[in-house]
């Protein structure tokens, strides 16, 4: 028998031009709130909102002073706070955090559900702004940093291979940016003109706000009209291309770099996406693949050839793309490519067992019911299907998963296209 | 099974120590989805020197608790991998310097998952062909770490502080010390560290306890130990003086990463002593260096650092140290800076307000950490192999006062203690 699945149960209302979303439970000892802006992932503004999201979290018009900001939300028994982006499918979110502990714990009774809510309000609301723009001082700075954190990419093999393979596979299509933009359109801005972006952006972009909690509903819509007051009309949801490329024969890419690891990339185009009817069997045409250490790539990859010590593969269900990832020895790019190949025509041809079937049912069943002991994975579980048009409830989700079967999967499968074979690879001879 | 209750965390611990040595650990979380079980042995990489249960004096190569680790999942007939995908759990293990742990999560299946930990664990089987192949995949992720300039950093800062205590090796140890690593060497470890009187198992979720008790009871009564063998870890005498003040090492980096430590001079404490050391220290840390300093706010806005600033302290019998880092344009820029800084805080002494303003923000980021089944499971364990409650943190962070902060402060940031560690790129300037 399996065990009941607790649903995730946001109630929403529209509220001021936003969404609201709550959810009311004493599972946990603090209470989460989310703001989320969507925009779409382009290249006119991927670095703007990447900035105004670091602008943002410097100042507000009450405390002037990011030290003061800080010393506040410290006050507030260490309220976890941040404003950052994300990357979903061709679109860009900007997304604030705050998280604060619930009263009921501590020994002094400070109001500190309306005092979070006014400090997000700040924020998104009311920044700080000298001659009607953002200050040019924090404008600077942010861009200084922001271009560091761009050149940092270099630091993570990992995470440095995956984005070279989506520039490589997505040449052209919005889904090759990197969410935090391009260090070369910096120049391009100012105080001013990220102010009139972020005005522009708060007046006209879809706002989904979630609470978390411990809550009072009523006493929570409440507190955001009072502190979150915006003159908007509800924005229209981003409607973003579902652009597919048609694959003939898989790129490769070598590229080169001072690495010990070779890292091998490779990237498949999925043709389903989020809203798709298929997007369950793809789920677990992933996971027999190479979502979890029973799937092909893992036990073939690594426990009979020993070539490597991660073969993964993941999804990104919005684009539609599947990534197959390992770090392996360079001696052995051939090797590995044609194990990985052979695993993929394996899942195409239908050849899954039904023990591969059932493990990987239960392993991906467990996954989703573990977000239930997350907010932060319930919420972004339920944008999901906010931004995709098609809202799946947990359970629904899991009764389509356990639905699937090795047809379907031979279904799914059978759309993928290998797009680019990417190598990172040493500077030595070979 | 005696239970306590924690009022202020409303948190009931149930603990229990079996017949066979094993300490059993268990706190139910109200309203949970999943548990988290994780059991674990007070054996990790320092441990390569030891008698064995015969008395014998050996040297055992670098590395061999985390291969040990890898090669605990190999069963002669049995699939350890499937048998928990079966069951629908997330399953891992790792390997730190003094413990190695081997965990699950699950939503469903409670009972057979926590049988199958407890007996995988307790059934070494090891052969010559199987420890030949792990050597492959062993051989790949230490390569991966080489590539990593963050652990890379950190790694070395710790081989400049420590001249002796085996903290200074990898914990995977190198291709060439696995390369000695023979199934009998690994009975020999096994049969020194796993017997159930060094270990703990510590289950935290959804779940009844009574109910979970007899069943690990039940599990236990059924295997036969030996008599708990005396262990005899014997340890390189470490001297009070760094090993070296600098180390530098290159690789492609966005920007150099810079890691600054001190080491404790005194070592040797545990229970309560060594719990209010380190939140001592970590209160210190937060207000000399954390985000609302006006040092941080200073070394950022001269971009000297970069978010990714941070800073932690690591307390055990036999070592402690705080480390400060993490990008750099000019980390010797930032050194001096550091240290001038320290300076002028040791004349100066530490603000009232600043310390009340940690001390809440630890507070309500302890409330917050009580959120995970993980942190609550790992942490557990950890202070439990030292002689500390994690349940009594709140009321340890409560009474500490801004003169200890002090005096800690005196005592801890010593020059002399003081190392540093950086990574950059072979082609940036000295």
């Amino acid at each position: 028998m399996a065990a009941l699945t607790k649903e995730i149960a946001f109630e929403t209302t529209p509220l001021n031009g936003l969404h609201l979303h709550t959810m009311k439970t004493d599972q946990f000892k603090t209470t989460t709130m989310v703001v989320v802006i969507e925009q779409a992932l382009s290249e006119a503004y991927v670095t703007k909102t990447a900035l105004l999201a670091s602008v943002l979290k410097r100042a507000t018009a009450r405390f002037p002073d990011t030290r003061l900001l800080r010393e506040h939300l410290d006050f507030l028994y260490g309220a976890i706070f941040d404003v950052d982006v994300a990357k979903k499918g061709e679109r860009q979110i900007l997304q604030l955090y705050m998280e604060v502990s619930n009263e009921k714990f501590l020994s002094d009774q400070t109001q500190l559900l309306e005092q979070a809510i006014q400090f997000v309000g700040d924020v998104l609301t009311r920044p700080y702004l000298e001659n009607g723009s953002f200050a040019d001082k924090y404008v600077t700075a942010e861009k200084e940093s922001l271009r560091k954190r761009i050149e940092s990419l270099i630091d993570d093999k990992m995470k440095y291979a995956n984005q070279r393979v989506t520039e490589e596979m997505c040449k052209g299509e919005p889904f090759a940016l990197m969410a935090s933009g391009r260090a070369e359109d910096l120049p391009g801005i100012d105080g001013k003109s990220l102010y009139a972006y972020y005005q522009e952006l708060i007046a006209k972009n879809p706002i989904d706000v979630f609470v978390v909690g411990d809550i009072d509903p009523a006493q929570v819509t409440q507190y955001i009209q009072k502190h979150i007051a915006l003159s908007r009309t509800e924005g229209k949801r981003i409607a973003v291309g579902t652009q597919t490329k048609a694959v003939t024969a898989p790129k490769e890419v070598v590229e080169r770099l001072e690495v010990s690891q070779a890292k091998l990339n490779i990237g498949c185009r999925t043709n389903i996406s989020y809203q798709d009817d298929d997007y369950p069997a793809l789920i677990v045409c992933n996971g027999v693949l190479g979502g979890f250490p029973h799937s092909k790539l893992f036990v073939n990859v690594r426990e009979k050839a020993s070539l490597a010590y991660y073969a993964v593969s993941r999804l990104e269900s919005h684009k539609g793309i599947l990534m197959m990832m390992s770090g392996i020895d360079e001696k052995n790019y051939e090797k590995a490519v044609s194990i990985i190949k052979e695993q993929v025509e394996l899942v195409r041809k239908g050849e899954v067992s039904q023990q591969e079937l059932a493990q990987t049912k239960a392993t991906i069943s467990n996954q989703y019911r573990e977000l239930l002991d997350s907010p932060r994975l319930m919420i972004d579980f339920t944008y999901n299907g906010v931004i995709s048009g098609r809202k799946r409830q947990l359970e629904e989700l899991l009764e389509q998963i356990n639905a699937v079967t090795v047809e379907d999967i031979k279904r799914a499968a059978g759309k993928l296209a290998l797009d680019t074979i990417y190598l990172l690879r040493g500077k030595g001879e070979a | 099974m005696q239970a306590t209750t924690f009022d202020q965390v409303q948190e009931t611990l149930y603990q229990e120590k079996l017949a066979n040595g094993l300490t059993v650990y268990l706190v139910p979380k109200r309203g949970f989805s999943k548990t988290y079980a994780v059991f674990t042995t007070k054996y990790g990489s320092v441990d390569s020197h030891f008698k064995t249960n015969k008395g014998e004096e050996i040297h055992v190569p670098d590395g061999i608790a985390h291969f040990l680790e890898h090669k605990m999942f190999e069963k002669k007939d049995r699939d350890v991998f499937k048998e928990f995908s079966e069951y629908g759990a997330s399953y891992n293990a790792f390997t730190s310097f003094t413990r190695t742990a081997y965990l699950f999560s699950c939503t469903d299946n409670l009972d057979k998952n926590l049988n199958l930990l407890l007996d995988f664990v307790q059934e070494p089987y090891f052969s010559d062909q199987s420890v030949e192949k792990e050597k492959g995949i062993i051989g790949q992720e230490i390569t991966m770490y080489d590539d990593n300039p963050d652990w890379k950093v950190y790694m070395n800062l710790l081989k400049a502080m420590y001249k002796e205590y085996p903290i200074n090796i990898e914990i995977a140890g190198t291709i060439e010390s696995i390369s000695h690593i023979t199934k009998e060497t690994l009975y020999q470890c096994y049969e020194t560290f796993y017997h159930p009187a060094n270990m703990v198992l510590l289950v935290v979720g959804s779940f009844e306890p009574e109910a979970v008790m007899k069943l690990v009871r039940d599990n236990q009564a059924k295997k036969t130990f030996q008599p708990a063998p005396q262990i005899e870890r014997i340890f390189p005498q470490e001297p009070t003086a760094l090993a070296q003040q600098k180390v530098e090492h290159h690789l492609p980096v966005g920007l150099p990463k810079i890691l600054i430590g001190f080491k404790e001079a005194k070592t040797g404490l545990t229970g309560e002593a060594l719990l209010r050391r380190e939140f001592t220290t970590k209160l210190l840390l937060d207000i000399l260096f954390g985000s609302s300093s006006p040092l941080y706010q200073k070394l950022y806005d001269s971009g000297l650092i970069t978010d990714s600033f941070d800073f932690d302290y690591s307390n055990e019998k036999e070592f402690g140290y705080s480390i400060l880092g993490g990008d750099s344009p000019e980390p010797e820029k930032l050194v001096e800076s550091i240290q001038q800084a320290l300076t002028e805080y040791g004349s100066r002494g530490i603000d009232q307000d600043a310390f009340e303003r940690s001390k809440r923000k630890k507070i309500g980021h302890f409330l917050r950490a009580l959120n995970s089944v993980e942190f609550i499971a790992n942490q557990f364990t950890s202070y439990a192999f030292q002689g500390t409650d994690l349940f009594t943190v709140l009321p340890v962070l409560e009474s500490i006062t801004r003169e200890e902060v002090e005096m800690r402060m005196k005592e801890h940031f010593r020059t002399e203690q003081m190392a540093v560690s950086i990574v950059r790129s072979a082609s940036s300037q000295e």
